[in-house]
């Protein structure tokens, strides 16, 4: 379970101060598919990447299975990055040298998984987000959009995370391709049940999730 | 610049190490010009060589002849009467006056707007040398006089054997028997040798005394070379002899020699040292800003590596071994470009470094003919050795190299890791 307790993340850009995440508090039951809604520069981006623990806030806590993640050290940090949790991001983030299935085996180094374990697991993985034989040995930079976007919510799966981030993972892509990703983040959660917290524009797909907050001016305003 | 000081450094070693233990006497204020008024004498140097630890003195006496029938020089031409000469010699000089000298319409020297001009039968002056020890001429000489034909003479009785040059020999149809005149006497051909150098053809030896008694100047030497047993012994020796033979003879040993010789080299070796320092900043310089551009470049995905649970560690780390790639690479191609191009850099710059070596050599010796003979023999051949550099790649180098390119790739990898650490990875995620 992921609980948000009054968090607060500001920023400070010459004199004045941002508040981007302006007192938050929710929560996420385990196994749940939830959206979070709102206007560009409502904090969803901020708000995702204090979850995710790419950024501490200036207050408050996120209490991930009974563990306060704001009060941990660093290396405990990297830990929780590359095992509780997958980011996905809207611009994909592959690493561009290396190919789809190293890019997928890399989250497992981190770990420290068998490199004949990662190779297996990353193969099987590409096929699973429905990537062919030939693409998966292909650089980022010669797949499509919606292909590079299968690479990373492989890349996201890879150490088997409890809670997936995504951050409008279809906003790139059209409409079609956004709705088969999103297709593919939904089954993918009930398989493994995996807890999934995504932004979105999309109101159509934010209606086919379990829950949905809406961000206003960093504030949770429920739907 | 690494090379190139090796280089001049092991030559400077090699130099040092292959200075024969030898003294070198001459007599106080000798010149070319009035070499008979200013002599040692063999009772003099007799004193020398029961000196401890002198195992050996080569004596030499040096005269000029004048080829019968011409001048050979500027003071007989404008005054004094050939004829009352009796330094002549049937032999004609081997070497031809050089284009130089001859430039300008046959004027030697010019001044006060009226010059000399050269006679028409002006032919240079031959060198002959009375030397108790003509087996030791190659070594007087700085190795440039071999036995072709013949015998050497015997340095101490007094006869009228002669040995000459190959050249000498040609010029003048001379062959092993044949018979020539010096100083109105017939002299015989009973060795000819090869030379090297120019310096040597133009060259007349006889024994000691024959040459003390030709010449009319019974018991003088102009050169003295005194041996000594060890090179540890060299300059107290040679203290001892400049006491034995007091303010009229000078005496230098070798190892003066081969220092104002080697003088040039330091200087060529401390200049490669600060280009080699200026070299290695300057690379370093390089390697860094090119490590921080990279890191600079691939921040976001450094951001990345970090979002999906990647510590700082394991990317610095990954950044180091590219550096030590990179940099000991570098190093590798350095070292092959270096070995390649550093033969003719330090002939360069030694070449440079050592053309007032001429100079030198004659402030030793007694004038340019008889300094490339026997004066100059020990610095002669000195500078003939430095001149002739060749790079040589140790593994010592070779260790140099590579351990700056791991210290380049080291501080490279703590800066860039700093940077690393510096990356958040929510910045980099929100950057588009
Ligand atoms: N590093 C930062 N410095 C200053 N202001 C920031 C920074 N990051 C985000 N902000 C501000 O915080 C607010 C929320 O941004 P963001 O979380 O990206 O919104 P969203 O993802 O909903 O579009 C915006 O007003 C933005 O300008
Ligand atoms: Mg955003």
């Amino acid at each position: 379970m992921l609980k948000v307790v009054n968090l607060k993340r500001q920023f400070k850009s010459g004199d004045t101060i941002v508040t981007a995440v302006d007192g938050v508090s929710m929560t996420v039951p385990d196994g749940q598919f939830v959206s979070i809604i709102g206007k560009s520069g409502s904090g969803k981006t901020s708000l995702l990447s204090l979850l995710g623990a790419l950024d501490r806030p200036s207050s408050g806590k996120i209490i991930v299975d009974g563990q306060d993640i704001t009060a941990i050290n660093d290396v405990q940090l990297n830990d929780y990055r590359a095992r509780t949790i997958g980011f996905v991001f809207q611009n994909y983030n592959l690493v561009p040298n290396l190919n789809a299935i190293e890019n997928v085996m890399l989250p497992m180094e981190f770990i420290g998984l068998p490199k004949s374990d990662r190779l297996k697991r990353a193969k099987l993985l590409l096929e699973e987000v429905g990537l062919s034989d030939d693409q998966a040995k292909r650089k980022p930079g010669r797949l499509s959009g919606g292909q590079q976007q299968r690479v990373a919510i492989a890349r996201a799966l890879a150490n088997k995370p409890k809670y997936i981030l995504a951050d409008e993972p279809t906003g790139n892509l059209d409409s079609e391709t956004g709705r088969l990703i999103f297709r593919l983040l939904h089954d993918l959660s009930k398989k493994e049940k995996t807890t999934i917290i995504t932004v979105t524009h999309d109101l159509e797909i934010a209606g086919k999730t379990d829950r949905s907050f809406k961000l206003v001016d960093g504030r949770i305003t429920d739907k | 610049m690494l090379i190139a000081r090796q280089t001049v450094q092991d030559k400077i070693q090699t130099t040092k190490a292959s200075i024969g233990n030898t003294v070198t006497i001459q007599p106080a204020g000798f010149n070319s010009f009035s070499a008979a008024n200013n002599s040692l004498t063999t009772s003099q140097l007799n004193v020398v060589s029961k000196l401890p630890h002198v195992t050996g003195l080569i004596e030499t006496l040096t005269d000029r002849l004048t080829t019968i029938g011409t001048v050979s020089s500027p003071r007989n031409f404008i005054g004094q009467s050939n004829s009352t000469n009796t330094n002549q010699t049937s032999l004609k000089s081997p070497v031809k006056l050089s284009r130089r000298l001859n430039r300008g319409g046959n004027r030697l020297f010019v001044s006060g707007g009226s010059g000399f001009q050269l006679p028409p039968n002006f032919s240079l002056p031959i060198v002959i040398v009375g030397t108790n020890d003509p087996v030791q001429l190659n070594t007087a000489n700085g190795n440039v006089a071999t036995l072709v034909s013949g015998k050497f003479l015997n340095g101490n009785s007094d006869n009228n054997d002669a040995m000459v040059s190959q050249k000498m020999a040609q010029v003048n149809n001379l062959k092993l028997g044949s018979t020539f005149t010096a100083y109105s006497t017939q002299l015989t051909v009973v060795g000819i040798f090869a030379s090297s150098s120019g310096g040597t053809n133009n060259v007349v030896v006889v024994s000691l005394p024959t040459e003390q008694r030709l010449s009319g100047q019974a018991g003088d030497v102009t050169l003295a070379v005194a041996k000594v047993d060890s090179i540890d012994n060299l300059s107290s020796t040679t203290a001892a002899i400049q006491k034995a033979l007091g303010s009229s003879a000078n005496v230098t040993s070798s190892t003066d020699a081969a220092n104002l010789a080697i003088q040039p080299l330091n200087s060529v070796s401390k200049v490669a040292l600060y280009s080699l320092i200026g070299a290695i900043v300057a690379a370093s310089i390089i390697i860094l800003m090119v490590m921080v551009m990279i890191v600079r470049e691939r921040r976001k995905e450094i951001g990345v590596i970090k979002a999906i649970g990647s510590g700082n560690l394991r990317i610095a780390a990954q950044f180091m071994v590219e550096a030590l790639t990179l940099t000991v690479s570098a190093a590798i191609i350095g070292i092959i470009i270096g070995a390649v191009a550093s033969t003719p850099l330090t002939d360069m710059l030694v070449s440079n470094a050592t053309t007032n070596q001429t100079s030198i050599g004659n402030r030793f010796g007694a004038g340019p003919v008889i300094t490339r003979h026997f004066g100059g023999g020990v610095l002669g051949g000195l500078h003939r050795g430095i001149s002739n550099i060749h790079a040589v790649v140790g593994f010592n180098l070779i260790g140099y190299g590579l351990a700056a390119a791991v210290v380049i790739a080291l501080v490279g990898s703590a800066l860039t890791a700093f940077i690393i650490t510096k990356i958040r990875p929510s910045e980099v995620i929100r950057a588009e």
